[in-house]
C-alpha cells in the first residue's frame, strides 16, 4: 500500500517539477528567435546542393520534386492606402497544380503578405510571423510597425540563406506611426522599404502596366481596378501566372478584401471596356 | 551592379552610391541608400551579396555604436573602424558562409584633422586610398581618378570630380543606376549632399 | 554569526557585506605598500619589496611592477600568484585590441576589462576573489598621463596620488599633505621615496627594500616606460639625499 501511494506522490510531484521547469525555461527563453521552430537538414553533406539536384527543373528538367513557382504579386502605396493584387494560379514545372491559390496571406487584421516563390515556405513562414506579431502585441501592449515584422520576416529567412529556401514577399500594412507601408522580403535576405513592387515570374508584365497609369492621388476605386488591370496583363502574358486575381485594400482601419475575380470571366469585359488586348480577336 | 566611389579630399571626405536597387532583371527600387552610419565621422559604403549587405553593415553599426556607449561616448578613429571591419570580413572569409560584401568606409579623424578613406573586399584586403570604388564602377571611374584628382582639391572640386564620373558612368554603363547619393564626412559629422 | 556566510563568495551577509571580498581586501593591507604618483611630464611607480634574501636567487625582474603593453605598467599589492595570472590577461587584452584596431588599447578600457574578470570572482559560484590590488601607470592620447587602483572587488579609479598595501592610509596622508599638481617627474619620484621611508619599518631605505617603475614622454614624443635598476634605485636615494632630510626633521 505504501509503496503504490509513494509512487504515486512522487509521480505527482515530479510531473509538477517538469511543468515547472517547463514554465521556466519557456519564460527565459529569448524572446524571438528561439520560438521559432526549427528545421532538420537532410542526413546529407550539402543540403544545399542536394536540394539543387531534385529540385531545380532549370537545370534538370526531370527532376523528382518540382517547387510550386510561377507568380504575379503586387503591391503600392498610394493617397488613399495600399492595393494588393495577385494572381491564383500554382505550377510546377509545366503543369498547373491549382488555379485557386490564395497567395495573400492575412497575417492579422492590419498585416498583409503576398507570396511568390516556394508555395510552402511561404504559407509557413508568413504564418509563423502572425505568431510573433501576436506575441509582440502581447509582451509590448501595442500593435507591431510594418518595419518591425518585416524586419523579423528577413531575419529568420537570412539564417537559412543558402539551404534553399525561395520566397519572394510584400509585407504589407498600416500603423499608426508608420502610415501605410510596404516592405519588399525574399529569401537572399534583402528587405527594403518602398512604393511600389511587382514580384514573380509575371513582374515585368505588371510593372508594364503599373508604371504607366500609376499616379499618389489615384482614388480608391482607380487604384483597386489599376491592381486588378495590372494582374490581368502578366496573367494574359505570363504562361505561370493566372486563375484568378484576389484584390485587397489596406487602410487605417485594417485590410478590406475586394474579391476573387477570375480571370477568364473578366478578361473580355475589360477587353471590351477599355477597348485594349487587340492582338485578341473578341 | 552597384556603384560605390570614394573620395577623399583636403578637410573631408565624399561617397558615392548609387541609388538602384536591381533584381534579376528589374529595377525593384530607386531611392536605395547603400550606406550606414556607423559613428559621427564614419560612414560606411557597401555593395556586394544581396542581402549579406544590410545585415554585414547593420551588425558592423551595431558593434561600433556598442564600443560607443561602453567607452563614454569616444568614437573609434577612422584607421581603428576599418581595421575593426577588415577583421570582422577576414574572420568571417574563412567561416561556413562567409559575408560577400565589399565596403568603403569614409571618415574623418577628429584627433588629426586629417579626412580618411578606406578600400575593402570581402577577402579582408584593406588599403588606405585618396580615392576608390569597387566593381563595374571602378573599371570606369579609376582612370578619370586617375588623370584629375589632384592633392589639394576642396569640397567643390570634389563634387565636380564625382560630375565627372557619374557622366561617363551614365554614358557607358549599360545599366540605369538612377544617379547616386552623395555623403560627405567632414569635421562637423555625416551630411547629404546634392550632386 | 558570520561563518555562515564565510564558506561562500557570493552570498551577502544579514548586513549586506561580502565577506569573502572583504578578508581579500584585508589581506591586502598588510602587503607590501606600493605607491603610485601622477606628474606634469609623467608617472611614477613605487614599491616596498618583502621578499629581501640574500640567497634569492635575482633574475633581474621586479618583484611587483609590470609591464602591460607599450604604454602601461602598473604594480602589484597582494599574491603575486593572483596578480599573475591578471597580469598575463591585461596583457592579452591589450594586444587582442591592439589587433583589431591597429591602435593601442585606451588605459580606462583595458582597467575596465581586467575589473570586469576581478568582479566575476566575487559573484560567480566555487570561486574566490583574486587577493590583489594595482596601481596603475598609463598614458594614451585621450587623458595622456594617468593613474589608476582596483581592488579586489573589482572596483577602480583614478588618481593625482595615491597608496595600496601595507600603511596605505598613512602614506595617503603624506601624500595629501606634500602633493603639488605641478609636480615634476623628479619631484614625484623625490615624494616617493620620501613618503615610503615613513611607511616602511625599517632603519635603512634602499635598493634592497624599494622598487621603482616610471612613465614619461621621450625626444620623440614615445611613451618611455623604465622599471629602475638597483643601481638607479640607490644613486636616486643618495642624489635626492630625502633619508637624510627626513632623518633631520
Amino acid at each position: 500500500m505504501n509503496t503504490i501511494a509513494s509512487q504515486f506522490t512522487q509521480s505527482a510531484s515530479s510531473r509538477l517539477q517538469s511543468e515547472y521547469a517547463d514554465a521556466q525555461r519557456d519564460f527565459s527563453n529569448a524572446p524571438q528567435l528561439n520560438l521559432a521552430p526549427t528545421i532538420e537538414l537532410p542526413p546529407i553533406s550539402q543540403p544545399t546542393e542536394f536540394l539543387r539536384a531534385h529540385t531545380d527543373d532549370a537545370s534538370n528538367p526531370d527532376c523528382k520534386i518540382k517547387i510550386a513557382h510561377g507568380t504575379t504579386t503586387l503591391a503600392f502605396r498610394f493617397q488613399g492606402g495600399i492595393v494588393v493584387a495577385v494572381d491564383s494560379r500554382a505550377t510546377a514545372g509545366n503543369w498547373i497544380a491549382s488555379q485557386t491559390v490564395n497567395k495573400v496571406i492575412r497575417i492579422n487584421p492590419f498585416l498583409l503578405g503576398t507570396m511568390a516563390g516556394g508555395a510552402a515556405d511561404c504559407q509557413y513562414w508568413e504564418t509563423w510571423l502572425g505568431t510573433q506579431c501576436r506575441l509582440h502585441e502581447l509582451r509590448e501592449k501595442e500593435r507591431i510597425s510594418v518595419a518591425a515584422a518585416s524586419k523579423i520576416l528577413g531575419n529568420l529567412v537570412y539564417q537559412y540563406k543558402g539551404m534553399g529556401l525561395s520566397m519572394g514577399t510584400m509585407v504589407c500594412g498600416y500603423t499608426k506611426k508608420e502610415g501605410p507601408a510596404i516592405y519588399y522580403v525574399d529569401s537572399d535576405g534583402t528587405r527594403m522599404k518602398g512604393d511600389l513592387f511587382c514580384v514573380g515570374s509575371g513582374q515585368t508584365f505588371a510593372y508594364g502596366v503599373l508604371d504607366s497609369e500609376y499616379k499618389w492621388d489615384l482614388s480608391v476605386e482607380e487604384a483597386l481596378y489599376l491592381g486588378k488591370r495590372s494582374i490581368l496583363a502578366a496573367t494574359h502574358r505570363d504562361a505561370y501566372s493566372g486563375g484568378s486575381i484576389n484584390l485587397y485594400h489596406v487602410t487605417e482601419n485594417g485590410w478590406i478584401y475586394h474579391g476573387n475575380h477570375n480571370v477568364g470571366d473578366i478578361f473580355y469585359d475589360i477587353k471590351e471596356k477599355e477597348q485594349s488586348f487587340n492582338n485578341v480577336d473578341a | 551592379m552597384d556603384i560605390i566611389l570614394g573620395v577623399r579630399l583636403q578637410d573631408c571626405t565624399l561617397v558615392a552610391t548609387s541609388k538602384a536597387a536591381t533584381r534579376g532583371i528589374s529595377v525593384l527600387k530607386a531611392n536605395d541608400d547603400k550606406t550606414r552610419i556607423l559613428n559621427t565621422h564614419n560612414l560606411l559604403a557597401y555593395t556586394g551579396e544581396a542581402g549579406d549587405t544590410v545585415q554585414f553593415a547593420e551588425y558592423i553599426q551595431a558593434n561600433i555604436q556598442l564600443y560607443l556607449m561602453r567607452e563614454n561616448d569616444t568614437e573609434l578613429s577612422p584607421k581603428a573602424t576599418a581595421l575593426f571591419v577588415r577583421n570582422q570580413l577576414a574572420t568571417s572569409l574563412r567561416s561556413r558562409k562567409p559575408y560577400q560584401v565589399n565596403v568603403l568606409i569614409g571618415g574623418y579623424d577628429t584627433k588629426t584633422d586629417v579626412p580618411a578613406l578606406s578600400w575593402i573586399d570581402y577577402l579582408g584586403t584593406h588599403v588606405e586610398l585618396p580615392y576608390a570604388a569597387h566593381g563595374y564602377a571602378a573599371f570606369y571611374c579609376s582612370s578619370l581618378f586617375d588623370r584629375h584628382y589632384r592633392k589639394d582639391m576642396d569640397l567643390e572640386a570634389g563634387l565636380d570630380l564625382l560630375r565627372m564620373c557619374v557622366k561617363e558612368l551614365e554614358m557607358r554603363m549599360p545599366i540605369d543606376f538612377k544617379g547616386v547619393y552623395v555623403k560627405v564626412v567632414g569635421k562637423d559629422g555625416v551630411r547629404a549632399i546634392e550632386l | 554569526m558570520s561563518r555562515r556566510y564565510d564558506s561562500r563568495t557570493t552570498i551577502f551577509s544579514p548586513e549586506g557585506r561580502l565577506y569573502q571580498v572583504e578578508y581579500a581586501q584585508e589581506a591586502i593591507a598588510n602587503a607590501g605598500t606600493a605607491i603610485g604618483i601622477l606628474a606634469a611630464d609623467g608617472v611614477v611607480l613605487a614599491c616596498e619589496k618583502k621578499v629581501t634574501s640574500k640567497l634569492l636567487d635575482k633574475d633581474g625582474s621586479a618583484e611587483k611592477l609590470y609591464h602591460i603593453n607599450d604604454q602601461m605598467m602598473c604594480a602589484v599589492a597582494g599574491m603575486t600568484a593572483d596578480a599573475l595570472i591578471l597580469v598575463n590577461n591585461a596583457r592579452v587584452t591589450a594586444q587582442t585590441h591592439l589587433k583589431t584596431y591597429n591602435e593601442e588599447i585606451p588605459c580606462e578600457l583595458l582597467i575596465k576589462r581586467l575589473c570586469d574578470v576581478k568582479q566575476g570572482y566575487t559573484q560567480h559560484g566555487g570561486l574566490r576573489p583574486f587577493g590583489v590590488s594595482f596601481l596603475y601607470a598609463g598614458y594614451d592620447d585621450r587623458y595622456q598621463f594617468q593613474l589608476y587602483t582596483s581592488n579586489p572587488s573589482g572596483n577602480y579609479s583614478g588618481w593625482k596620488a595615491t597608496a595600496i598595501g601595507a600603511n596605505n592610509s598613512a602614506a595617503q596622508t603624506l601624500l595629501k599633505k606634500d602633493y603639488a599638481s605641478d609636480m615634476s617627474l623628479r619631484g614625484a619620484c623625490e615624494l616617493a621615496i620620501k613618503v615610503l621611508s615613513k611607511t616602511v619599518d625599517s632603519s635603512n631605505l634602499n635598493s634592497d627594500k624599494l622598487e621603482f617603475a616610471t612613465l614619461s614622454l621621450g625626444a620623440d614624443g614615445r611613451v618611455v616606460r623604465k622599471i629602475w635598476s638597483e643601481l638607479d634605485v640607490d644613486l636616486l636615494i643618495k642624489e635626492l639625499g630625502v633619508l637624510e632630510k627626513a632623518d633631520e626633521e
